[in-house]
């Protein structure tokens, strides 16, 4: 008796399974999962971290002049007082849009006060922002150019684009003093994200430094705390991120660490992506805790 | 970090819409359902696209999550009773098929975990490497429940060579 081979004999089942009618909708809503999926990437990315002012203080545009983008921005211009005391930090330029291929979500934080400190922190955001759209710009031309001289068409370039993202958080707030975090993120075939700390004390106009807030000792407090989180790290499951200290890892913070203060009032170090662990671990964050 | 292209996943994405749809139907026989079905699986996937380390392996881990959507809508509704691992390695299950259905039918009545595998190799022509990626189990398992199915499907396997 002759064997009829598994697909053969599979062939029927198969027919039906392709003969299944396909809905014309199928297309539109595999586009708005796509949509859909794309929106939850970006959001996730900016969830928890990078939250601003909240509802309150929604899209307010002051002052938009550096940035020479397109004119489209809203010019929804409030003065919504957020933090009460000697002064407020609150979103000086929002900006919006997708241009030329690049998806711009830029909510830039400044602080209104009228000391020396405060202009300082202002012209450093703006600066570190007009670079980052400077070079976001520059990458994607690049990257553009380099695409197409080797040989890729319009339709393989399809949708492509890059993200270009500012976002600020509001650590925790006295009447006098303020820390805040400032996030810069670049995002197209691979991505890249900072986080620069500003921590101000309004009254006395100049920023807090870590010996401010944690005494003369402060480097060795903040090296055994860096160093028993990279010690407890390396020993959970997602361990091995931290470079040995011989191989570009830690070794010792410095007046340059980035810090901020949180709620609870906790020190807490902030060490770029590849600073001192391997890109997958991010952003390092380490409280300082003292007993 | 090993970032795949957008674009590269959009494009598979809308390449593979009939398969996943088709594959999705068997499972829930729903056309709204399936429907569903894809456009989370596709929301899903670009969701996560940084798990995916290898763009070359982009179907069984697609089809990995549209299987668990798939699923978990079953599960949802109630109307599957999974059976324990043990017994699917055995295919001492109790036999849920109606002898007189169409083979496309006693495919689908079979427990959803030998369903897929069966779906899998015979409709999508996927090797047992790939659907062992797409369900987590190891070759042997995925073999063993193939075979378990292909005997429940009262399909001769004699002298065939399966992978």
């Amino acid at each position: 008796m002759k064997h009829h081979s598994i697909e053969e004999q599979m062939k029927e089942a198969r027919q039906v399974y392709e003969d299944t009618p396909i809905p014309q909708e199928l297309e539109e809503r595999v586009r708005q999962g796509i949509a859909q999926g794309r929106a939850r990437r970006r959001q996730a990315a900016r969830r928890g971290v990078w939250r601003s002012l909240g509802a309150a203080a929604a899209c307010f545009v002051l002052v938009f002049g550096a940035l020479n983008l397109s004119p489209t921005v809203a010019q929804a211009a409030a003065d919504i007082p957020v933090l009460g005391g000697l002064f407020q930090v609150l979103t000086i330029r929002a900006y919006h849009t997708e241009k030329d291929g690049i998806d711009y979500d830029l909510d830039v934080p400044g602080v209104e006060g009228q000391g020396d400190a405060a202009q300082r922190v202002n012209q450093e955001i703006q600066e570190r922002v007009d670079a980052l759209t400077a070079k976001g710009r520059q990458d994607w031309e690049d990257y553009r150019e380099a695409f197409f001289a080797t040989g890729g068409t319009q339709e393989q370039w399809g949708d492509r684009k890059m993200d270009l993202i500012v976002d600020y958080e509001i650590k925790s707030q006295t009447d006098t003093t303020v820390s805040f975090t400032v996030d810069f993120f670049q995002g197209w075939v691979s991505a890249a994200q900072q986080r620069y700390c500003y921590n101000l004390d309004l009254a006395a106009d100049r920023d807090i430094t870590l010996a401010d807030c944690l005494g003369e000792n402060w480097v060795a407090v903040c090296n055994d705390a860096v160093n028993q989180y990279i010690k407890e790290q390396n020993q959970g499951e997602n361990g091995g991120y931290f470079f040995p200290a011989d191989q570009g890892g830690f070794t010792t913070v410095d007046t340059s660490t980035g810090f901020y203060i949180n709620e609870a009032g906790t020190v807490v170090l902030v060490f770029q992506e590849y600073s001192i662990a391997a890109g997958a671990a991010g952003i390092v964050e380490i409280p300082v805790n003292v007993d | 970090m090993n970032h795949i292209q957008d674009s590269s996943m959009v494009e598979f994405l809308i390449s593979y819409q009939q398969p996943a749809y088709r594959l999705a139907m068997s499972y829930l026989h729903d056309r709204e359902e399936a429907l569903d079905a894809v456009q989370s699986a596709v929301c899903r996937a670009l969701e996560r696209q940084n798990s995916l380390r290898d763009m070359g392996a982009v179907r069984p881990w697609f089809v990995r999550i549209l299987v668990n959507v798939c699923l978990d809508t079953l599960r949802r509704r109630g109307k599957v009773v999974f059976v324990p691992p043990e017994a699917l390695d055995t295919a001492s299950y109790e036999d849920p098929l109606p002898d007189d259905g169409t083979l496309y039918d006693r495919v689908n009545a079979l427990p959803p975990e030998v369903a897929t595998v069966v779906k899998l190799r015979f409709y999508e022509e996927m090797s047992l490497r790939d659907i062992s990626q797409v369900t987590g189990w190891n070759i042997n398992t995925v073999k063993s429940r193939l075979y378990g199915g292909l005997k429940k499907l009262r399909l001769s396997v004699e002298g065939e060579e399966l992978s």
